[in-house]
Protein backbone atom coordinates (compact mmCIF):
# COMPACT_ATOMS: atom_id res chain seq x y z
CA UNK A 1 0.00 0.00 0.00
CA UNK A 2 1.37 3.40 -0.87
CA UNK A 3 1.43 5.78 2.08
CA UNK A 4 -1.34 8.34 1.88
CA UNK A 5 -0.40 11.95 1.34
CA UNK A 6 -2.63 14.29 3.31
CA UNK A 7 -4.75 16.62 1.20
CA UNK A 8 -5.74 19.33 3.70
CA UNK A 9 -8.42 20.86 1.51
CA UNK A 10 -10.28 17.54 1.69
CA UNK A 11 -10.13 17.24 5.49
CA UNK A 12 -13.43 19.03 6.20
CA UNK A 13 -15.38 16.77 3.84
CA UNK A 14 -13.66 13.63 5.13
CA UNK A 15 -13.22 14.17 8.84
CA UNK A 16 -15.12 17.24 10.06
CA UNK A 17 -18.27 15.39 11.17
CA UNK A 18 -16.41 12.78 13.16
CA UNK A 19 -14.12 15.31 14.80
CA UNK A 20 -17.09 17.56 15.50
CA UNK A 21 -19.00 14.75 17.25
CA UNK A 22 -15.97 14.04 19.42
CA UNK A 23 -15.50 17.74 20.27
CA UNK A 24 -19.21 18.10 21.00
CA UNK A 25 -19.08 15.13 23.36
CA UNK A 26 -16.54 17.05 25.41
CA UNK A 27 -17.60 20.69 25.29
CA UNK A 28 -21.38 20.52 24.67
CA UNK A 29 -21.48 23.95 23.02
CA UNK A 30 -21.89 23.55 19.25
CA UNK A 31 -20.06 26.77 18.39
CA UNK A 32 -17.10 25.92 20.59
CA UNK A 33 -16.98 22.40 19.13
CA UNK A 34 -16.97 23.80 15.59
CA UNK A 35 -14.20 26.21 16.49
CA UNK A 36 -12.11 23.38 17.96
CA UNK A 37 -12.44 21.43 14.72
CA UNK A 38 -11.45 24.48 12.70
CA UNK A 39 -8.42 25.05 14.94
CA UNK A 40 -7.50 21.39 14.61
CA UNK A 41 -7.40 21.62 10.82
CA UNK A 42 -5.34 24.82 10.87
CA UNK A 43 -2.85 23.40 13.40
CA UNK A 44 -2.60 20.21 11.36
CA UNK A 45 -1.85 22.26 8.26
CA UNK A 46 0.84 24.14 10.20
CA UNK A 47 2.34 20.91 11.43
CA UNK A 48 2.04 18.98 8.20
CA UNK A 49 5.78 18.31 8.37
CA UNK A 50 5.30 16.35 11.61
CA UNK A 51 2.83 13.97 9.99
CA UNK A 52 4.36 10.56 9.46
CA UNK A 53 3.07 8.82 6.40
CA UNK A 54 2.82 5.47 8.14
CA UNK A 55 0.37 6.90 10.68
CA UNK A 56 -3.27 7.33 9.91
CA UNK A 57 -4.28 10.83 8.97
CA UNK A 58 -7.49 10.41 10.95
CA UNK A 59 -5.69 9.32 14.14
CA UNK A 60 -3.26 12.20 13.77
CA UNK A 61 -6.13 14.70 13.50
CA UNK A 62 -7.76 13.22 16.59
CA UNK A 63 -4.52 13.60 18.55
CA UNK A 64 -4.46 17.28 17.59
CA UNK A 65 -8.14 17.74 18.47
CA UNK A 66 -7.62 16.14 21.86
CA UNK A 67 -4.80 18.60 22.55
CA UNK A 68 -7.16 21.44 21.55
CA UNK A 69 -9.78 20.14 23.99
CA UNK A 70 -7.23 20.07 26.82
CA UNK A 71 -6.22 23.64 25.90
CA UNK A 72 -9.88 24.62 25.97
CA UNK A 73 -10.28 23.27 29.52
CA UNK A 74 -7.05 24.95 30.56
CA UNK A 75 -8.34 28.31 29.36
CA UNK A 76 -11.65 27.66 31.13
CA UNK A 77 -9.87 26.83 34.38
CA UNK A 78 -7.35 29.62 34.18
CA UNK A 79 -9.91 32.28 33.33
CA UNK A 80 -11.55 31.59 36.66
CA UNK A 81 -8.47 30.68 38.66
CA UNK A 82 -8.69 31.75 42.25
CA UNK A 83 -6.60 31.18 45.33
CA UNK A 84 -7.42 28.39 47.73
CA UNK A 85 -9.02 30.83 50.17
CA UNK A 86 -11.27 32.13 47.46
CA UNK A 87 -12.16 28.77 46.00
CA UNK A 88 -15.45 28.96 47.82
CA UNK A 89 -16.63 31.84 45.68
CA UNK A 90 -19.23 30.70 43.22
CA UNK A 91 -19.43 27.17 44.55
CA UNK A 92 -20.20 25.02 47.54
CA UNK A 93 -17.51 24.46 50.15
CA UNK A 94 -16.90 21.67 52.63
CA UNK A 95 -19.07 23.56 55.11
CA UNK A 96 -22.07 22.92 52.87
CA UNK A 97 -21.63 19.19 53.31
CA UNK A 98 -19.93 18.64 56.65
CA UNK A 99 -20.59 19.94 60.13
CA UNK A 100 -17.84 22.56 60.67
CA UNK A 101 -17.50 21.49 64.31
CA UNK A 102 -16.86 17.80 63.90
CA UNK A 103 -16.39 17.24 60.15
CA UNK A 104 -19.16 14.64 59.88
CA UNK A 105 -21.86 14.72 57.21
CA UNK A 106 -24.61 17.14 58.09
CA UNK A 107 -27.94 15.27 58.20
CA UNK A 108 -29.51 16.02 54.80
CA UNK A 109 -26.16 15.84 52.96
CA UNK A 110 -25.32 12.31 54.09
CA UNK A 111 -25.14 10.03 51.04
CA UNK A 112 -28.23 7.92 50.43
CA UNK A 113 -27.93 4.40 49.09
CA UNK A 114 -27.68 4.11 45.31
CA UNK A 115 -28.21 0.40 45.51
CA UNK A 116 -30.44 0.30 42.46
CA UNK A 117 -28.74 3.15 40.67
CA UNK A 118 -28.61 1.33 37.37
CA UNK A 119 -32.24 0.28 37.56
CA UNK A 120 -33.54 3.64 38.76
CA UNK A 121 -32.61 5.51 35.60
CA UNK A 122 -32.14 4.68 31.95
CA UNK A 123 -28.49 4.93 30.98
CA UNK A 124 -29.18 7.77 28.58
CA UNK A 125 -31.09 9.63 31.27
CA UNK A 126 -28.26 9.09 33.72
CA UNK A 127 -25.73 10.47 31.22
CA UNK A 128 -27.90 13.52 30.55
CA UNK A 129 -28.33 14.26 34.24
CA UNK A 130 -24.62 13.88 34.87
CA UNK A 131 -23.83 16.26 32.02
CA UNK A 132 -26.25 18.85 33.39
CA UNK A 133 -24.73 18.46 36.84
CA UNK A 134 -21.22 18.89 35.37
CA UNK A 135 -22.34 22.06 33.61
CA UNK A 136 -23.48 23.49 36.94
CA UNK A 137 -20.05 23.17 38.50
CA UNK A 138 -17.99 26.35 38.84
CA UNK A 139 -15.84 26.67 35.68
CA UNK A 140 -12.56 25.69 37.29
CA UNK A 141 -14.03 22.62 38.98
CA UNK A 142 -15.78 21.58 35.77
CA UNK A 143 -12.53 21.84 33.81
CA UNK A 144 -10.50 19.91 36.39
CA UNK A 145 -13.17 17.21 36.62
CA UNK A 146 -13.29 16.80 32.83
CA UNK A 147 -9.51 16.70 32.49
CA UNK A 148 -9.20 14.06 35.20
CA UNK A 149 -12.20 11.81 34.58
CA UNK A 150 -13.07 12.28 30.91
CA UNK A 151 -9.69 13.06 29.33
CA UNK A 152 -8.03 10.88 31.96
CA UNK A 153 -5.00 13.05 32.55
CA UNK A 154 -3.11 12.27 35.75
CA UNK A 155 -3.30 14.54 38.78
CA UNK A 156 0.30 15.49 38.14
CA UNK A 157 -0.36 16.44 34.51
CA UNK A 158 -3.38 18.54 35.51
CA UNK A 159 -1.42 20.40 38.19
CA UNK A 160 1.22 21.13 35.58
CA UNK A 161 -1.28 22.22 32.91
CA UNK A 162 -3.17 24.50 35.27
CA UNK A 163 -0.36 25.62 37.54
CA UNK A 164 -2.08 24.17 40.61
CA UNK A 165 -0.47 22.92 43.79
CA UNK A 166 -1.43 19.34 44.71
CA UNK A 167 -3.29 20.59 47.81
CA UNK A 168 -5.28 23.01 45.70
CA UNK A 169 -6.00 20.30 43.14
CA UNK A 170 -7.36 17.92 45.78
CA UNK A 171 -9.69 20.55 47.18
CA UNK A 172 -11.06 21.22 43.69
CA UNK A 173 -11.55 17.52 42.86
CA UNK A 174 -13.13 16.81 46.22
CA UNK A 175 -15.57 19.71 45.95
CA UNK A 176 -16.47 18.79 42.38
CA UNK A 177 -17.20 15.20 43.43
CA UNK A 178 -19.22 16.29 46.47
CA UNK A 179 -21.36 18.57 44.34
CA UNK A 180 -21.84 16.08 41.52
CA UNK A 181 -22.84 13.40 44.02
CA UNK A 182 -25.40 15.68 45.60
CA UNK A 183 -26.69 16.87 42.22
CA UNK A 184 -27.13 13.30 40.95
CA UNK A 185 -28.95 12.31 44.10
CA UNK A 186 -31.22 15.31 43.84
CA UNK A 187 -32.10 14.34 40.28
CA UNK A 188 -33.19 10.80 40.76
CA UNK A 189 -30.47 8.62 42.23
CA UNK A 190 -30.96 7.23 45.69
CA UNK A 191 -34.74 7.22 45.54
CA UNK A 192 -35.15 3.50 45.79
CA UNK B 1 -0.58 5.49 66.05
CA UNK B 2 -4.01 5.11 64.48
CA UNK B 3 -5.72 8.48 64.15
CA UNK B 4 -9.47 8.78 64.12
CA UNK B 5 -10.64 10.85 61.17
CA UNK B 6 -13.96 12.49 60.38
CA UNK B 7 -16.10 12.18 57.24
CA UNK B 8 -14.62 15.27 55.62
CA UNK B 9 -11.10 13.84 55.87
CA UNK B 10 -12.24 10.35 54.92
CA UNK B 11 -13.94 11.49 51.71
CA UNK B 12 -10.93 13.63 50.78
CA UNK B 13 -8.68 10.58 51.18
CA UNK B 14 -11.13 8.52 49.10
CA UNK B 15 -10.84 11.06 46.29
CA UNK B 16 -7.04 11.04 46.54
CA UNK B 17 -6.75 7.27 46.46
CA UNK B 18 -6.95 6.73 42.69
CA UNK B 19 -4.12 9.22 42.13
CA UNK B 20 -1.67 8.63 44.94
CA UNK B 21 -0.73 5.69 47.10
CA UNK B 22 -1.81 6.74 50.58
CA UNK B 23 0.85 6.44 53.28
CA UNK B 24 0.26 3.78 55.94
CA UNK B 25 -1.20 6.16 58.55
CA UNK B 26 -3.96 7.76 56.47
CA UNK B 27 -4.70 4.41 54.83
CA UNK B 28 -5.24 2.76 58.20
CA UNK B 29 -7.33 5.70 59.45
CA UNK B 30 -9.50 5.50 56.35
CA UNK B 31 -9.94 1.74 56.74
CA UNK B 32 -11.02 2.19 60.32
CA UNK B 33 -13.42 5.01 59.45
CA UNK B 34 -15.04 2.93 56.72
CA UNK B 35 -15.58 0.10 59.24
CA UNK B 36 -18.14 2.14 61.11
CA UNK B 37 -19.38 4.91 58.77
CA UNK B 38 -22.12 3.74 56.37
CA UNK B 39 -22.28 7.16 54.68
CA UNK B 40 -18.63 7.26 53.73
CA UNK B 41 -18.94 3.67 52.55
CA UNK B 42 -21.63 4.84 50.17
CA UNK B 43 -19.48 7.80 49.16
CA UNK B 44 -16.59 5.43 48.41
CA UNK B 45 -18.70 3.53 45.88
CA UNK B 46 -20.46 6.58 44.48
CA UNK B 47 -17.33 8.62 43.81
CA UNK B 48 -15.98 5.72 41.72
CA UNK B 49 -19.31 5.41 39.87
CA UNK B 50 -19.36 9.14 39.05
CA UNK B 51 -15.93 8.87 37.44
CA UNK B 52 -16.98 5.80 35.43
CA UNK B 53 -20.22 7.40 34.28
CA UNK B 54 -18.53 10.64 33.23
CA UNK B 55 -16.21 8.71 30.93
CA UNK B 56 -18.98 6.46 29.60
CA UNK B 57 -21.29 9.43 29.00
CA UNK B 58 -18.67 11.27 26.94
CA UNK B 59 -17.93 8.12 24.94
CA UNK B 60 -21.59 7.55 24.17
CA UNK B 61 -22.05 11.21 23.17
CA UNK B 62 -19.14 10.86 20.74
CA UNK B 63 -21.22 8.24 18.93
CA UNK B 64 -24.17 10.55 18.40
CA UNK B 65 -25.34 11.36 14.90
CA UNK B 66 -24.56 15.07 15.08
CA UNK B 67 -23.18 16.52 11.86
CA UNK B 68 -21.77 19.87 10.84
CA UNK B 69 -23.77 21.91 8.35
CA UNK B 70 -22.27 21.85 4.86
CA UNK B 71 -21.77 25.60 5.08
CA UNK B 72 -19.52 25.16 8.12
CA UNK B 73 -17.43 22.56 6.31
CA UNK B 74 -17.14 24.90 3.34
CA UNK B 75 -15.97 27.70 5.65
CA UNK B 76 -13.34 25.37 7.07
CA UNK B 77 -12.19 24.38 3.61
CA UNK B 78 -11.95 28.02 2.59
CA UNK B 79 -9.87 28.85 5.69
CA UNK B 80 -7.53 25.96 4.91
CA UNK B 81 -7.09 27.07 1.32
CA UNK B 82 -6.53 30.63 2.50
CA UNK B 83 -3.88 29.35 4.91
CA UNK B 84 -2.07 27.64 2.07
CA UNK B 85 -3.62 24.18 1.72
Amino acid sequence: MTPSIPIPAQWPARYADELYRFALSRVSDANVAEELVQETFLSALDGLATFRAEASERTWLFVILRRKIIDHYRRQARATQVSLDELSEGGATEADFFNPENGHWTGPQAPASWLNADAALEQQELHDILLRCQQRLPAQQGAVFALRFVEELSAEEICQELGLSPANYWVIVHRAKLQLRRCLEKHGLGKN
Amino acid sequence: MLRLINCQNATLLLDQQPDRALPWGPRASLWLHLRYCPYCNRYAKQTVLIAEWARAAATSRAHSDATLPEAAKERMRARLVEAGA
